[in-house]
């Protein structure tokens, strides 16, 4: 089973886009999230997730606010920019080549 | 787009607040104390479960932070803090640095910057790399000539060039208008400038018409004269000015950088009008210099073999005799312009890699062992937490800035040192003056520099941090100091090579300076005047000027001896012919070659005894003479035993040019041998040499003379009174007046400087090879020194360990000497040509730089060694 630390930097980033273009969450929902949709695959550390929203904010893709969470505590919601949508698409493509290559090379003979 | 930006902008001026961080990771926390507890987990355990799950917190905000755009701004001026404190605790080590660096990017830039204009400047002619010059050389003159009397034969039959053109010399010249002039004229065929290609910035090149004698008088200006006489004014294309005065029509302007091509100085060129159908005739024609434009795809030796034929017609109408020592040469024009200066300048070059070597020897040797003395900072530091990364980063930060400083210290350096270059260098370095630091010139310090610091920076950065080092008992790893010791030993080497070369050439220069000229300079004063063609058109006109000088200035206060000469020893310029010329009444002619060249000067009665050069042989000229109708001749005691052998000169008749007209031939009567005087320069060697008397005839006379004067007034005193005694005469003439000894001290001026360079170089390279040792057997005995304090407890002398530390230095500096003699034995053959007197290999010049590398080395090792004596071993054994 992989661990979070064996995940690509651009993957995990990948899979953060991913979970918001669903929706606005904050981080500790994001990592819930992905928890959830990988079935317990990926376990995202506090230490990778929270740099790695960080860099995406400072690269503009997206953007944070403080609003009120389900349980009524100030929570910090982030959400995709226009840039980061693009992004989005960009990586999803990107990364389907990838796998795909992958996948090819690994059904041969 | 803009958006994205203006974000990065924000979080890299302002960053993220900190304090939202830790909020934002507080709720992360508590949303897992609460998961847990709804997967039943008692309070105390959720609590204990989420810190578990979360690990450090403090970590995941310095993450955060090290996301931040601005950050490596951040570590940045961090390292820079560190390093500008870590070099003022340690000011030795830093200053030793940068004043190393000074020294080798400073010498490399500003020697770089005077070859550069020697070796590799473009020349000012359109294509200029295919322009050659073309000619014959001959034991009288071994930079190519042509002669009129086949030049046009050659330029009519010639296949290997698109053109071939020619030029007849420059001379003084006078510009008769308000406000006279004298100017230098050169004389050029029609199709020089088009050849050369070379076009006017304004008006127009000479018509093939206007090259013709008798043609139309026109000139072209250069455009030093268009600006400092006509004020760039356009309109002065087709106006008439008076050279040597005849009205003459300016047709065009020069460009700006243009230069005669064997680089006499030009102020005006004239078409040289020669009467091609009579040169054709003529034997052996008009002097003159031929240079040419290959064709595309033709090289110079093709060029030469394809010349071949008619290289054979010209040596058919040269004398029989001559045939064997006249050649064919065909050469780029750039290596008929540098000449001999281009072994100097690679000499240079070489000297100048090899400071460079030893200088960035010396940095990368302080850097590791300033390396090796961090170990355990580095360590201690790694320990903390420093990744590896950053230390890496941090080491680089540090050599960086010492070479980007050093860098800076080297250009200042460069830039000081070439205007020294050019104040010291003697006038005939071509280009030395217009040498400047250029920018592809900045460019190559800058990358040495840089080059530097990113190999030492690497070579701290790729070690890795050793925790055993905070034992506190681990030692040093040998490699590295083997490293050191090799670098060590090359530089000694280095430092070696350049001694041996800079003691050759002071060797060679004191044998220059100490060597007999055969007369004495002492209380000489000489005053060169030429006089204008305008003013002076006759030889009768002229003698008569001489006359009035002579009678102004004879009786004058302190004089006690009073000559002219057309020309004056050891150097410069004087007549020459060949010997084979010269035949003496009732004897055949030298039957086969030229037999070398004899030097000539029309000279005064006083000559000999105004240069005390001793008459060793009959009465020499006298006063009677002078009126006399009979001609007169004094031999050097070379020429009179070469013609005379075991004869007396004295009496005989000698014809001085064999085979002119008999009315161009008289004879002369030989009245005296005088003994040799030095009259090839200084480093060349003589030739034999006779003087004709300077009668009250006119056709011994000519506009140019040297008047000598022995005074017994202070020179400056006798420098005023001839230039007022001139003035009185003629107001408008120019006058050169110098000491004989300052005239003997300018031929020296070359040797001079390339010996101060090569000395300076030597210097340098010496004092960082000392700075090297010295840094090696200081570490040594710093890493020995608890080693020193046992061997000192159990009985050891203070002698027993200076000896200690010699021999260690001694294992290094007998591989460098020994090193570097072999080298600078298999180099020093390059520089034979350099030296006067001096044989390449000379022994004692050898042993005596030797000698001085040891004595200065082991100086070096003293300081350090004396330190070791000190060692106290109580304090020595309880370090660490």
């Amino acid at each position: 089973m992989p661990q979070p630390t064996d995940l690509l930097q651009g993957t995990l980033d990948l899979l953060i886009l991913r979970t918001l273009a669903l929706e606005p969450m904050h981080g500790w929902g994001i990592a819930q999230r992905i928890q959830l949709s990988s079935q317990n695959v990926f376990q995202i550390g506090q230490g990778s997730l929270y740099p790695a929203l960080h860099r995406l904010e400072y690269k503009g893709w997206i953007q944070a606010d403080w609003k009120p969470s389900e349980n009524n505590r100030k929570a910090k919601y982030y959400a995709l920019t226009r840039t980061g949508k693009k992004q989005l698409e960009a990586e999803i493509e990107s990364w389907d080549r990838l796998a795909g290559a992958v996948a090819l090379v690994l059904e041969q003979g | 787009m803009l958006n994205e930006f203006l974000t990065r902008l924000r979080f890299f001026i302002a960053g993220k607040n900190q304090r939202e961080v830790d909020e934002e990771v507080r709720f992360h926390f508590e949303q897992q104390i609460e998961a847990n507890m709804q997967a039943g987990m008692s309070p105390e355990e959720a609590r204990r479960q989420a810190a578990v799950a979360f690990g450090g917190v403090q970590r995941v905000r310095e993450q955060c932070r090290e996301e931040r755009p601005g950050y490596w701004l951040e570590t940045f001026v961090q390292d820079m803090q560190y390093a500008v404190r870590g070099f003022r605790r340690n000011p030795m080590f830093s200053l030793t640095v940068v004043l190393t660096l000074m020294l080798g990017i400073g010498s490399t830039t500003a020697v770089f910057s005077v070859v550069d204009r020697i070796l590799f400047r473009s020349l000012p002619y359109g294509d200029s790399e295919r322009l050659v010059s073309v000619g014959l050389v001959a034991p009288i003159e071994p930079q190519e000539f042509m002669l009129g009397g086949s030049y046009y034969e050659w330029q009519d039959n010639q296949k290997p060039f698109v053109a071939l053109t020619s030029e007849i010399g420059t001379e003084p010249c006078d510009l008769t208008e308000n406000n006279p002039a004298r100017l230098d004229c050169a004389r050029v065929e029609g199709n020089f400038l088009p050849a050369l290609g070379v076009s006017p910035v304004l008006g127009r090149n000479f018509t093939e018409a206007e090259d013709r004698p008798n043609g139309p008088q026109v000139a072209l200006i250069s455009y030093g004269l268009w600006l400092s006489r006509f004020h760039l004014d356009p309109a002065v294309v087709g106006k008439l000015i008076r050279i040597d005065g005849r009205a003459t029509e300016i047709v065009g302007i020069l460009p700006k950088d243009f230069e005669m091509p064997r680089l006499q100085a030009a102020d005006v060129l004239l078409p040289q009008a020669l009467d091609v159908a009579a040169e054709r005739r003529a034997d052996p024609g008009h002097p003159m210099w031929a240079f040419a434009r290959l064709k595309p795809g033709v090289s110079i030796e093709q060029a030469k073999a394809e010349l071949s034929p008619l290289f054979e017609y010209s040596l058919r109408l040269a004398p029989a005799p001559f045939r064997k020592e006249v050649h064919l040469q065909v050469r780029s024009l750039r290596d008929r312009q540098v000449r001999e200066v281009r072994l100097a300048a690679w000499v240079l070059l070489g000297l100048v890699m090899a400071v460079l070597f030893i200088a960035c020897a010396n940095v990368t040797s302080l850097f590791t062992a300033r390396g090796a003395s961090r170990d355990r900072e580095l360590a201690v530091r790694s320990a903390l937490g420093a990744s590896r990364m950053r230390l890496a980063r941090q080491a680089l930060t540090e050599s960086l800035t010492l070479s980007v400083a050093g860098g800076a210290a080297g250009c200042l350096f460069a830039a000081f040192l070439l205007r020294r270059f050019i104040a010291m260098a003697p006038e005939g370095m071509p280009f030395l003056s217009k040498a400047q630091i250029d920018l592809r010139i900045l460019f190559f310090a800058l990358t040495t520099s840089l080059v530097c610091a990113v190999c030492f920076g690497l070579l701290a950065a790729i070690r890795k941090a050793d925790i055993e080092v905070l034992t506190g008992r681990a030692r040093t790893t040998i490699r590295r100091a083997v490293l050191r010791r090799w670098l060590v030993i090359a530089q000694i080497a280095a430092s070696m090579i350049l001694l041996s070369g800079g003691a050759l050439l002071a060797h060679s220069f004191w044998n220059l300076e100490k060597q007999s000229f055969g007369m004495s300079a002492a209380n000489i004063v000489t005053a060169a005047i030429s006089l204008g063609q305008t003013s002076y058109p006759t030889a009768e006109s002229q003698m008569d000027f001489f006359q009035r000088l002579e009678r102004h200035l004879r009786y004058g206060p302190g004089i006690a001896a009073f000559a002219i000469s057309d020309s004056i020893p050891p150097g410069g310029y004087h007549d020459d012919q060949v010997y084979a010329s010269l035949r003496v009444e009732g004897r055949p002619v030298l039957s086969s070659g030229t037999g070398g060249t004899v030097a000539s000067r029309w000279v005064t009665p006083e000559y000999f005894r105004a240069l005390r050069i001793p008459v060793v042989q009959g009465q020499g000229f006298s006063g009677e003479e002078l009126t006399s109708n009979d001609h007169f001749v004094v031999l050097s005691k070379s020429l009179a035993g070469r013609l005379f052998p075991g004869e007396n000169p004295l009496g005989q008749h000698l014809h001085l040019h064999n085979g002119a007209p008999k009315e161009n031939d008289p004879p002369y009567i030989v009245v005296g041998v005088a003994a040799d005087v030095k009259n090839g320069g200084l480093a060349a060697g003589d030739e034999p040499e006779y003087y004709r008397l300077r009668r009250q005839r006119a056709p011994d006379w000519n506009r140019s003379s040297v008047v000598i004067l022995k005074t017994t007034l202070p020179p400056a005193a006798t420098a005023a009174w001839i230039r007022s005694q001139v003035a009185s005469l003629d107001p408008t003439i120019p006058v050169d007046i110098k000491t004989l000894s300052e005239r003997v001290g300018k031929l020296a001026d070359r040797p001079r400087f390339e010996m101060l360079l090569v000395g300076f170089f030597a210097f340098t390279g010496l004092l960082l090879a000392v700075i090297g040792l010295y840094g090696v057997i200081s570490f040594f005995v710093v890493q020995r020194t608890q080693e020193i304090g046992i061997r000192m407890a159990v009985g050891a002398s203070r002698a027993d360990i200076l000896r200690l530390v010699l021999a260690n230095a001694l294992r290094l500096i007998v591989p460098g000497v020994f090193l570097g003699l072999v080298l600078a034995f298999a180099l020093s053959r390059v520089l034979s040509s350099l030296l006067f007197n001096v044989a390449p290999h000379d022994p004692v010049t050898f042993a005596g730089a030797t000698a001085l590398l040891i004595l200065v080395a082991l100086l070096a090792t003293l300081i350090p060694g004396g330190s070791a004596t000190k060692v106290n071993p109580t304090v020595a054994l309880r370090c660490d």
